[in-house]
């Protein structure tokens, strides 16, 4: 079934690759992949390349059709794309091209640690997140949120977080949007999508998704880390997480409603799980204010998920965590679309950037950042896998020349979840990781061994590629001491 | 000889699904979630309830897809595992079953399975009665 064929690329770069229209009749821009020879080698081995191909079919897309160094095979779009589309060159939104988990995203705190102030109560430390955050399928949190704060944190985002004293005015200048996207519409959510997403707040999920003790490693942009007040030896934490149930809802209600749209507005695409409709359409601004809605739940709910870290360092370490300087660096999506101004020959144009496992970069200066970023860029968070590395990144402007500000947005997989399991033995992987310092903890030792190290490309070369193409440049570089799997 | 097996994906969950009819492809597949995702925790005093499902569409692909998801979905709202089905209606556009389930506490969940794809997706009539090759979001 899963044979592959050769695509073949014409050479741009050292780091970008060109899968030209002429591949397939139907593609409307060419594919743009960024990638060294030694990660070619590996996304040449599953379908993505084909599937960077067929997202250049969308009506309305812009320049290319681009692929992160961390592509892989998904459904529909691969993960690891980037599609601009035009809503006034009868540009499509397709659901698919954010995927089931509506901004999955990565935040990062600091502390004012040191590793060697916390390695005695390390233990402590990891058995009590775990214990304290809930994680795994379909977990349910303590934070109990009556039907119609429901609705509010669809459209509040992270700010019914913090009104409800679960973070601070602070925290909602350091994420993406503020913490809330605005346009979301309640009335856009299924009641099976409100169902499925219940009591869900607060809640990490499981397959890749993550909390992390981590601890500087290298530094690479000194300036940028003196700015954030980063050093070599400390301590952060990262969480990666999504829109749970409900965003899942969403994703599958409207693929399902757009599948009618391809007929409707004559839309010819080569894989019925990239269905989309007119941007500017009724289905199209549905589903934008539906996906709205799983995006701001996905804030609050990183912002819940950051509460409760805050609240067991408070507990571990008998101190405020104003006190251990547990603020907010920034927080991401790396699952969304969004309407966003860019400039096209010349031309500043209102897009609609799908973001598929891809996180946006934005440079120096733009509107979009708080003032506290303006001067270095956006912060950029690239999770890696539980046994490598993580980085910290800031935008640049070649992103927004080249990829509508956009960079990768982690390691990427390698090997398939049956592989990993099928040839990844648990009991030893858990002593290589105990011997380089990580304690690691989750609800289910199957999803241990498939999110292994080995699972993963190494996420030290996706950097490198996208720091030398220049689309985002490194700051620093974090490594696990301890983890939380769901 | 199980009715189903695992085919590989990079990312996602791919799965191969024999039937000896269309009705019987049906049912396997989305019995195939379950038992993929999920483990009994115990056989006793298991009480059993009886779910009616009801799907439309355009065509059998897309009926297919609408029927997995039902079932996906439901699981998950409703906290249940699904056990058995009795599909009693099933043309291109239509089906009718009798889904059998019981509280999600009464399994180990192994893993989630958000969504069944289009991507990939192949129904066929072969020798032996029908296969499907489904891609589901995990």
């Amino acid at each position: 079934m899963y044979e592959t064929r050769e695509v073949a690329l014409e050479k741009i770069d050292d780091f970008r690759w060109r899968i030209p229209r002429s591949y397939k009749p139907g593609m409307r821009v060419p594919g743009i992949i960024y990638a060294d020879e030694k990660l070619l080698k590996d996304i040449r081995q599953d379908k993505a390349l084909e599937q960077v191909a067929n997202v250049a079919f969308l009506p309305g897309i812009v320049n290319a059709s681009f692929a992160m160094p961390d592509i892989h095979w998904g459904y529909g779009f691969c993960i690891g794309g980037v599609a601009a589309t035009d809503p006034e060159n009868s540009g499509v939104v397709s659901p698919g091209g954010v995927g089931f988990d509506i901004n999955c995203g990565v935040r990062l705190l600091k502390t004012n640690f040191q590793y060697e102030d916390i390695k005695d109560k390390l233990k402590d430390l990891v058995y009590a997140l775990f214990s304290d955050i809930p994680a795994g399928v379909g977990s349910k949190g303590d934070i109990r949120v009556s039907a119609k704060e429901e609705k509010e944190i669809l459209v509040k985002g992270s700010k019914w977080a913090v009104g409800k004293g679960y973070g601070t005015q602070e925290d909602l200048e350091c994420t993406e949007e503020n913490g809330a996207i605005q346009g979301a519409d309640p009335q856009a959510v299924s009641e099976r999508a409100y169902e499925r997403g219940k009591a869900q707040s607060g809640t990490l999920g499981s397959g890749n998704h993550f909390l992390e003790v981590q601890v500087i490693d290298q530094l690479y942009d000194r300036d940028i880390c003196d700015e954030l007040d980063l050093n070599l030896g400390q301590v952060t934490v990262m969480i990666h997480s999504g829109s749970r149930g409900l965003g899942y809802q969403i994703c599958e209600d409207y693929v399902k409603s757009m599948q009618h749209c391809l007929q409707k507005y004559n839309i010819n695409v080569p894989d019925r799980q990239l269905a989309c409709a007119p941007v500017n359409s009724a289905e199209g601004k549905a589903y934008l204010s539906a996906m709205k809605c799983a995006a701001n739940y996905a804030w609050a709910n990183r912002q819940c998920l950051m509460h409760l870290t805050r609240m067991v360092f408070e507990k571990i370490f008998s101190l405020s965590w104003q006190k251990m300087g547990m603020s907010l660096i920034y927080d991401v999506a790396h699952n969304i679309a969004k309407i966003e101004k860019h400039v096209v020959d010349g031309k500043e144009k209102d897009l609609c950037i799908h973001r598929k496992g891809a996180t946006r970069a934005f440079p120096p200066g733009h509107a979009a950042l708080p003032e506290r970023y303006k001067k270095i860029g956006q912060p950029v968070i690239i999770p890696g896998d539980m046994g490598r590395n993580s980085y910290l990144l800031a935008g640049t402007q070649k992103a927004m020349e080249e990829t509508f500000g956009s960079t990768c947005h982690g390691a990427g997989r390698l090997k398939s979840r049956t592989a990993a399991a099928k040839s990844i033995n648990l009991g030893v992987l858990l002593k290589v990781l105990e011997a380089k310092g990580i304690i690691v903890r989750a609800s289910g030792r199957g999803t241990i061994v498939e999110e292994a190290p080995q699972a993963y490309k190494d996420v030290n070369d996706v950097v490198d590629v996208v720091h030398n193409a220049g689309i985002s440049k490194r700051v620093c570089r974090m490594k696990p001491v301890g983890v939380i799997k769901g | 000889m199980k009715n189903y097996e695992l085919i590989e994906h990079t990312a996602d969950l791919a799965v191969r699904v024999r039937g000896k009819d269309l009705n019987e492809l049906f049912k396997n597949t989305a019995l195939a979630i379950f038992e993929i995702s999920s483990e009994k925790l115990r056989n006793k005093d298991i009480k059993h309830k009886k779910i009616i499902i009801k799907q439309k569409a355009d065509n059998l692909p897309e009926l297919f897809v609408n029927w997995l998801n039902e079932v996906i979905s439901l699981s998950a709202a409703k906290g249940l595992i699904f056990d058995g089905f009795q599909i009693s209606k099933l043309t291109e556009n239509n089906l009718e079953a009798v889904a059998s389930c019981s509280d999600i506490k009464n399994y180990k969940i192994n893993s989630e399975i958000k969504a069944a794809t289009y991507h990939e997706l192949h129904i066929e009539k072969n020798e032996s009665g029908w296969q499907a090759e489904v891609i589901f979001d995990v």
